[in-house]
Formats: C-alpha cells, sequence, structure tokens
C-alpha cells in the first residue's frame, strides 16, 4: 500500500518515463552498480582548494558513510553531489559527478530536478513554516508530482514510512515546531522522500538528537535500503559502523580511503584512517 | 505528472518575481533620485552664497541666515534636552531597573513614537504657548520637539546598551568596581557609538519637523534670542512650507533653497552617524575576526 | 599574583566578545593602573560588597528612573488634554461629528449662542467623515504601493544583492526616512503633481474601464493636487520603515531552513514564498500597520498636496480632499480668530480622532510583532 503510493510518484530514471537529460545514456548495467560516482572532483571557493581530486563510487541500494575530521571537506563534498554549492559566492569545482552516466554539472542538467532525485537532509532539523501536513507534501507540491485530492493520502503513507504516523495521525494541521527535535527530523525525512528522490544525501542527521531519537532514524535508515542508494556524513563512527555497508575516509581534502565499511573502520590500510578510527586523531 | 511545461512555468514565474522585485528597488532608488533632482534643479539656478548670509525679507525675500541660526539652535536644543532625557531614561530601561520592570514604561515610551507630530504641534500651541503663556518661543519649540524624538533616543541607548556582552559587566563587577564606576566603563563606553549613531538620527528627524514647529517656535526673521520664552524663533522647514506657492519674486526658489539645504544637513548626519559605526568599529578588537 | 588575577580578567573580556562592539582594552588597561589593586584585596566576597551602593549610584539612579517616568506622563497628559480640549466640541456635536460632513467655523461676526452650555458662533456645525475618508483613503494608497514594494525590496537585498550594493540601499533607505516631510511635500506638489496630471492621468481616465471599484479611475483629474499624489508620496515616506523591518525580519530566517526548500529542488522564489515570507509573515503585517499609522498621521506632505479642501467627500481618485492632520495644520490659524474657541475645540477632538487611529495602530503592529519574532519594530522612521 504504502510502497505502492511511493512507487507513483516516484520517477527515478530507473522508470524511465523521465529524461532529466537527453545526454543521459542507457546503459543498464553500469547504473545498476553505481548510480553515483564522482571523478577527479576537485572543489573550492574563491582561492583556497577544499577537496583535491576524488573519486568516488556509490554502490546502488547501499549506506555509504563519509567520516573524516572536523574541516577535511566531507560536508562540502556532499554538498557538491547535489549542487547545494552553486548558491555560495565564490564555488568553483573541476572534474566531474555522475549520476546515471550524466555529469550533473553539465549545462543540459537543471539543479530543480536532480535535486528532486538527489534529496538532502540536514544536520538540524529544518521543518517549514507551515502544517505537518503541507511540510511533507511541499515538495510534491512544488515539482506538481501528484493531483491535489491524493496529497493527504501521500503525506500519510510518507508519514507511516517514516514511523511518524501514528505519534502525530491527529495534528496533521498543527505547526511542525511542537514536535521534538527526533520527530522534527523523521519530519524532514518524510519531506524528503516524498518527492521520490533516486539518492538520499543526509548531513550528520542524527547530530543534533538525544539517544533515543537517533536510534529511531538510524533504523528509518537501515529500511530505506536497497530501495535507495544513501550517502551519510557522520561523526559518529560507532553509527558508521551500525549501518554503512560503505565508508570512505577524508582527511584535508583527500580521500585517504575507501572500500567496505567493515575494512574501513575496522582494519584500514592507511596510518591516518587507523589512527582516526582507533580514536587517535580528532 | 511531472512536466516540462511545468518546470518552464516554475522558472519563469521565478524569473518574472525577481524582475519584480528588483523593479521594487528601483520604485525606492528612482523617485529619491527624481526627488532630489526636482528640488536641486529649482534651487541651483538661483544659488548665491549671500542666501546663507542674508536675512529673510525684503524686496527679493532676501535670504535665510537666520533660519539657518535657529534651525541650529533649534537642534542643538534638542539634542541637549531629548539627549539627557532619552539616554537617561534608555539606560534606566536597559541597566538599572530591576528585571522585568520596564515593561509599562517602555511601551509608553514606543507609543509616545506613535504620536502624531501635529498633535503634539497642536497641545504645544493650547498648552505652552497659550495657557503657560510662554508666546511663541524656543522653550515651546525644544518640549515638543523633544517628546517627539526622545522614544527613539531611548530606544537607541537601550538597544545600544543590550547589545553589550554580560561578560564584560560581569569582569568589570569582579574587578571590584562600583556600580557606578561598571556602568560607566564596561557599559556606556562599549555602547557610546551605537548611542550617539541614535542621537544623531534623531537630530536629523527633528531638524526636518515642521508640524510641531509652526504653532510653538513661531515665525521669525531675526536671529534667535537668548529667550527661552516670548521670542519667537524661525527655522528652514518654516521657509519650505510658507514661501513655495507665494507670489512675490524669489519666493518660490527660497522655498527650493531652504529644501536643498534641510537635504545636505540630513544626509550630512547620516553619514556623520555611519562614520561613527565605522570609525568605532575601526578600533574594535573584534575587527581581527574578520567580516560580519 | 594580583597581576595574574587582571590578567585573567582581561583575557576572558577578549574571547568572549561578539562582533559590534567598541574594544573594552582600554578600561581593563586604566583598571590595573588605578582602582584594581586595592579591590583586587577584597577578593571574592565581592557580590555583597556590590549591593552596597555610595550615595551618587543611588541619586543617579534615581535621577535615570525620572527620566524614565517622563514618556508614559507626557504620553497621558497628551491624551487628557486633548480631551480636556475636545469636551465642548464633545458636548455640541455629540454623534454628530461621526456622522456627518459639514465642516463650517460658524460666523465670527454674529454674537455667540449656547448649546448644552458651551458658547459656539452661530452656524457652526463639525462633522469629521469626509477627513477621515480622505485619511484612510490616502492612508491605503500607500500602504498598497508601499508594502509589495518594501518586501520586495527588502527581500532582494537580503537574498540577492552583493554588500556593496546593499549597503548603498540600505543608504538610500536612511536617506529617504530622513527626507523632511515639507521636501516630500514641495517636491510632490511642484514636481510629481504637475507631472502625473500631464502625462499620466488623463490617460489612466481615458482607458480606465467604467466597472464598479475601477471606475474611480475615471473622470476629471484635476492639477495634479489630491488623493492619488497624495497617497502616492505617503507611500514614500513609510517604505523606509516597512522595508528596513522586513529586511531585519528576513534576515532572521534560519538558512537551513531555507537550505531545506532548496534541496527539494525549490525555485529561489518558491524558497521566498514557502519559507522566508510565511516565517516572519506576522512580523510583515506589523510593519506594514506601524508604516499605516505613520501614514495616517503625516501631516506637511499631506497638507501641500491634497489640495485641502473640507466637507466634502473625493469623487474620485484624483480629487482634491484633505486628511484630519493636514486639516489641523492648516486651520488652527484661523481657528484661533473664534473667541469663542468652539473652533479650537473642534480641531482638539479631531486630533483625538486622529490620536486614537495612530496609537491603535501603533499598539497593535508591537503586538503582533513582539509575539512572534526577536525583532522589535523601529522606533521613529525607520532608519
Amino acid at each position: 500500500m504504502t510502497q505502492s503510493l511511493a512507487s507513483d510518484i516516484t520517477t527515478g530514471p530507473n522508470q524511465g518515463d523521465f529524461d532529466y537529460s537527453q545526454k543521459r545514456i542507457d546503459d543498464a548495467s553500469s547504473q545498476l552498480q553505481v548510480p553515483l560516482k564522482t571523478i577527479d572532483l576537485s572543489v573550492g571557493f574563491s582561492h583556497s582548494t577544499i577537496l583535491n581530486e576524488i573519486s568516488l563510487s556509490f554502490p546502488k541500494g547501499t549506506i555509504t558513510a563519509l567520516v573524516g575530521p572536523t574541516g577535511c571537506g566531507k560536508s562540502t563534498f556532499l554538498r557538491t553531489l547535489n549542487r547545494m554549492n552553486d548558491h555560495v559566492r565564490g564555488f568553483w569545482h573541476k572534474g566531474s559527478v555522475v549520476l546515471d552516466d550524466v555529469n550533473i554539472y553539465d549545462k543540459s542538467v537543471d539543479p530543480l530536478v536532480l535535486r528532486r532525485n538527489v534529496g538532502m537532509v540536514f544536520q538540524r532539523p529544518n521543518p517549514f513554516p507551515m502544517s505537518i501536513k503541507d511540510n511533507v507534501v511541499s515538495g510534491v507540491k512544488a515539482h506538481k508530482l501528484a493531483k491535489r485530492k491524493d496529497l493527504l493520502a501521500i503525506a500519510e503513507s510518507q508519514l507511516k514510512e517514516v514511523g511518524l504516523y501514528d505519534a502525530i495521525a491527529d495534528r496533521m494541521d498543527d505547526s511542525p515546531f511542537r514536535l521534538s527535535g527526533g520527530q522534527q527530523q523523521l519530519l524532514c525525512l518524510a519531506r524528503a522522500l516524498a518527492v521520490g528522490p533516486e539518492v538520499l544525501l543526509l548531513d550528520e542527521p542524527t547530530a543534533s538528537l538525544d539517544p533515543v531519537s537517533t536510534s529511531s532514524v538510524e533504523s528509518l535508515i537501515s529500511a530505506l535500503v536497497p530501495k535507495l542508494t544513501i550517502v551519510i556524513v557522520t561523526h559518529n563512527l560507532a553509527q558508521a559502523r551500525r549501518i554503512a555497508q560503505h565508508a570512505a575516509f577524508f582527511f584535508n581534502g583527500e580521500l585517504v580511503e575507501h572500500g567496505l565499511a567493515a575494512q574501513v573502520l575496522e582494519d584500514p590500510e592507511h596510518e591516518t584512517t587507523a589512527q582516526f578510527v582507533t580514536g587517535r586523531m580528532g | 505528472m511531472f512536466s516540462k511545461s511545468h518546470l518552464l512555468r516554475r522558472k519563469i514565474l521565478d524569473k518574472a518575481m525577481w524582475a519584480l522585485a528588483t523593479f521594487s528597488l528601483v520604485c525606492i532608488v528612482a523617485p529619491l533620485a527624481w526627488l532630489v533632482w526636482g528640488v536641486v534643479g529649482r534651487a541651483l539656478p538661483h544659488w548665491n552664497w549671500s542666501l546663507l548670509t542674508t536675512k529673510p525679507g525684503g524686496a527679493n525675500g532676501g535670504g535665510l541666515s537666520t533660519l539657518i541660526v535657529g534651525t541650529l539652535v533649534i537642534t542643538a536644543g534638542v539634542a541637549v534636552v531629548a539627549g539627557i532625557i532619552g539616554i537617561g531614561s534608555g539606560l534606566y530601561l536597559s541597566e538599572l531597573c530591576p528585571e522585568g520592570k520596564g515593561k509599562i514604561l517602555r511601551t509608553a515610551s514606543e507609543v509616545l513614537s506613535g504620536v502624531p507630530a501635529i498633535v503634539l504641534g497642536f497641545l504645544g500651541y493650547t498648552v505652552l504657548v497659550v495657557e503657560f503663556k510662554w508666546g511663541f518661543s524656543l522653550g515651546a519649540a525644544l518640549v515638543v520637539l523633544s517628546i517627539m524624538v526622545v522614544p527613539y533616543i531611548a530606544k537607541a541607548t537601550e538597544v545600544a546598551i543590550l547589545q553589550v556582552p554580560t561578560a564584560f559587566r560581569e569582569a568589570a563587577e569582579g574587578l571590584g568596581m562600583t556600580r557606578w564606576q561598571t556602568l560607566r566603563r564596561a557599559v556606556l563606553k562599549p555602547a557610546a557609538p551605537g548611542i550617539v549613531t541614535g542621537l544623531i538620527i534623531a537630530l536629523a528627524i527633528a531638524m526636518g519637523e515642521t508640524a510641531p514647529l509652526l504653532y510653538t517656535a513661531g515665525a521669525s526673521n531675526n536671529f534667535p534670542t537668548s529667550h527661552i520664552t516670548h521670542s519667537p524663533v524661525g527655522f528652514l522647514t518654516y521657509a519650505v512650507w510658507t514661501d513655495y506657492n507665494q507670489p512675490l519674486a524669489g519666493s518660490a526658489e527660497l522655498s527650493a533653497t531652504a529644501a536643498v539645504l534641510l537635504l545636505v544637513i540630513v544626509l550630512m548626519l547620516i553619514l556623520l552617524s555611519r562614520l561613527v559605526i565605522r570609525v568605532s568599529k575601526k578600533y574594535s578588537i573584534n575587527n581581527s575576526h574578520g567580516g560580519r | 599574583m594580583q597581576a595574574t588575577w587582571v590578567f585573567d580578567g582581561r583575557s576572558s573580556t577578549t574571547v568572549s566578545a561578539p562582533g559590534d562592539v567598541l574594544a573594552p582594552s582600554r578600561i581593563d588597561e586604566r583598571d590595573s593602573g588605578n582602582g584594581v589593586g586595592q579591590f583586587a584585596r577584597n577578593d571574592r566576597p565581592m557580590s555583597i560588597l556590590k549591593k552596597v551602593f555610595p550615595k551618587g549610584d543611588t541619586l543617579l539612579v534615581w535621577f535615570c528612573k525620572f527620566l524614565s517616568y517622563l514618556p508614559l506622563l507626557a504620553l497621558l497628559g497628551i491624551v487628557g488634554e486633548l480631551f480636556f480640549q475636545a469636551l465642548p466640541s464633545i458636548k455640541v456635536s455629540g454623534f454628530g461629528f461621526f456622522t456627518t460632513s459639514d465642516w463650517k467655523p460658524g460666523s465670527s461676526y454674529a454674537n455667540p449662542i449656547s448649546t448644552s452650555g458651551v458658547m459656539h458662533p452661530p452656524g457652526a456645525h463639525f462633522g469629521i467623515v469626509p477627513l477621515i475618508v480622505g485619511t484612510i483613503s490616502t492612508s491605503l494608497i500607500a500602504i498598497v504601493i508601499a508594502v509589495p514594494v518594501s518586501i520586495g525590496a527588502a527581500i532582494i537585498i537580503v537574498e540577492k544583492l552583493p554588500a556593496k550594493l546593499s549597503g548603498f540601499l540600505g543608504l538610500s533607505l536612511e536617506v529617504l526616512a530622513g527626507v523632511p516631510s515639507v521636501v516630500f511635500g514641495l517636491w510632490g506638489v511642484l514636481v510629481l503633481g504637475p507631472f502625473l496630471s500631464h502625462h499620466i492621468t488623463p490617460f489612466i481616465s481615458k482607458h480606465a474601464p467604467n466597472v464598479p471599484v475601477l471606475n474611480i479611475f475615471k473622470g476629471p483629474t484635476g492639477a495634479g493636487e489630491g488623493l492619488l499624489t497624495s497617497g502616492l508620496v505617503l507611500s514614500l515616506m513609510i517604505i523606509p520603515i516597512i522595508a528596513s523591518t522586513c529586511r531585519e525580519l528576513f534576515r532572521q530566517v534560519p538558512v537551513t531552513a531555507r537550505e531545506g526548500a532548496r534541496a527539494l529542488g525549490m525555485t529561489d522564489y518558491e524558497v521566498v514564498r514557502k519559507v522566508d515570507i510565511p516565517w516572519v509573515s506576522s512580523g510583515i503585517i506589523g510593519a506594514s500597520v506601524l508604516g499605516l499609522g505613520r501614514a495616517l498621521g503625516e501631516t506637511m506632505a499631506v497638507a501641500m498636496i491634497s489640495g485641502s479642501v473640507t466637507g466634502t467627500f473625493p469623487a474620485n481618485i484624483y480629487s482634491t480632499m484633505s486628511t484630519i492632520a493636514a486639516t489641523i495644520v492648516s486651520q488652527l490659524d484661523s481657528a484661533l480668530t473664534d473667541s469663542t474657541n468652539f473652533f479650537v475645540s473642534s480641531l482638539a477632538e479631531a486630533g483625538l480622532v486622529l490620536l486614537a487611529m495612530s496609537l491603535m495602530a501603533n499598539l497593535f503592529a508591537r503586538f503582533l510583532v513582539k509575539r512572534v519574532s526577536g525583532t522589535a519594530l523601529p522606533v521613529g522612521r525607520g532608519v
């Protein structure tokens, strides 16, 4: 029930009913493996360089954790994946970010459509100043993904999917700011999921939450794979170990090491990574 | 559901709305430029430095000298009277009054700022000029104008003081200063640029007022006297208001010239207030932290 | 030992100082020169000593307390005195003051007659309805223009413009707020009014459709003095107060909320409509109502531009008219010739009505804004 409604409005490239770019190459095998990857991606602001030639792939239907000390560039990297840095003054990039065989920084790619396909959830819950129901369907409405009469049903099914519906079933028209921090973050997840993204970017989604809320957000994230491809930035190594299948370690704007989470986080090859994951640094 | 035409519509709407927002900037800047140009354009062809040194009156309208002096005297008086009351009451509301006590006083002050200027002028005339028998005078003008700008100065003082970090106070108290010493050195001093800025802007407002002055300061072609009462004072805005539609030769030009002088003085006061902020920031240690 | 303590005091001050405050460092340096040594000896139990002030302190506190009661006293005095002066008019005119539209001072040469124990010239009759209509209609025109312009300008200043340009626009708003009322009036009556009546209004009047509401744009366009010109100039006068408040409000909208909307694929306009404006909506309403209060009470500009016609209703949007404030300023002169003082009393009642309207707008605006936002509304003209 939930699934079918969700897939009604899910129009990712796999469904094939919308081409977000004419340049898309239909290569079934490659997109099944790696829907999102960066190739020699360098990023900076004005004269400074934040990230240096990062090449990283995000396997389909898995959770990839980006870890590293504060200021290593992992958040900037994440924001580059759905062009959230475009607005920042002085932003520049070299290399490419490839989503389904299309460079997302190509002229033919519309950032609005891209962000629909690559959703994002932030460090702090950021509900909009509108009712809970309107919050969930705000993206659906903006992109006109569903008819007006279906909006309530979509809101309900999305809230059920994130496990928030039972708690707020009778408060759909209330302000979201009265919810607890954890509930607000789940609401933001529901909002991001409602537009049917293919990839979900999470920027320390539990950093401002208490342990109980953290575990409910974590279990939700784990439940979203393999339907979605998830990239999560986290400061919490235990969290990365709990939920991620893949991991990448960033240090001073360089990608030091990446691979299976078990290997990178438990038995790293590089000395810096080892220092970090054993708590001798950062 | 999703369609390219809808996406295109959204983007066109986006561009259209930002174009409208840009147009609203034009709606602010263009009339301002038109106003300045319109007034200056009427005054400039007849500009003569002797206008600044000649008394008003006479066959060709005369000059503006006494009115300029009158405006300066009134403004200086307001700076003293409203300055003391405004800064004192702002200080009390922000720093000295018991926690949560100043609410009514603060609201009263804010509401007072909403009293129309003409109501103040009307009462200034009926009460001060007639009932108190002060006559048209500097005293009546000062009282009325001060009532007008005290709320502004008080608010500016309060805001400036509230922006001083508590840590300054704690440090000063920790050093064993008395309350007055703490106030003077750790509160008033860092807040001074904000207070001075508020005072300057308040003076710019007071200087440009007409309605409260017409029936309190009266009108005069002579220099202000040393009498606080029973001696009318001329002022620049009076010339703008009275002379613009007089049939006498030179009147309309005199009116426009007075308007230009007012604009110049107001602009200088605003720039002065900005200079105060800039200088105070320049010498602030916080400057080393960079922007913002 | 003592030296270390002083040093600690200074460093903590330095570290905890956020922006926009003058350097405190000199304070500490001076203290280390004179007082500190002797105070430092007292060491910790300072909090008890702090409560015992020298006499000068208390005097200062009492003086400041006295000063801060003055605005309240002035406010009460204004309301009370105005009501007291309006009493004769209230007695004679009664409800008629609010239901009739004649504005006649009566004959000052004939012998005064008495109504309800109040002497007044025969034929004197004052009805404020046209003045209220004039006051409200000019202010409405002003608000209808000023609010969208201010919101648009504020949002583009905050969201899109580079720092230099938004600094320039901030200065423009400040200058606009500082332009004296009479200078606006001078420009309105000599430049804007004639321009409109020569180049704009005849065209609008000719092509406006003759349907209800829009037919106020039809009919004779006059010489440029009147309702429309007054409303336009008033809108320019209240734009600074609304725009600068909106600018501060928009700066308070958290970046995180805006980014969330952007990350959903919303256009910049959609972000503004869905997040920024709802976030501060009651603040915007408050700022607008404050602007309205200012427009209601504006005197000199309207007195110069309105045409100062009392006792009739405006026939269309170009008609000459007058407002309460403009009437008081232009008629107080002649009211003084009425030996019974009845004319002055009627002006006082008109002033009372104006005061009530302005104060209600002012209080309502502040109530709205304080309820929802950390920004207090500006006092004064929004500079």
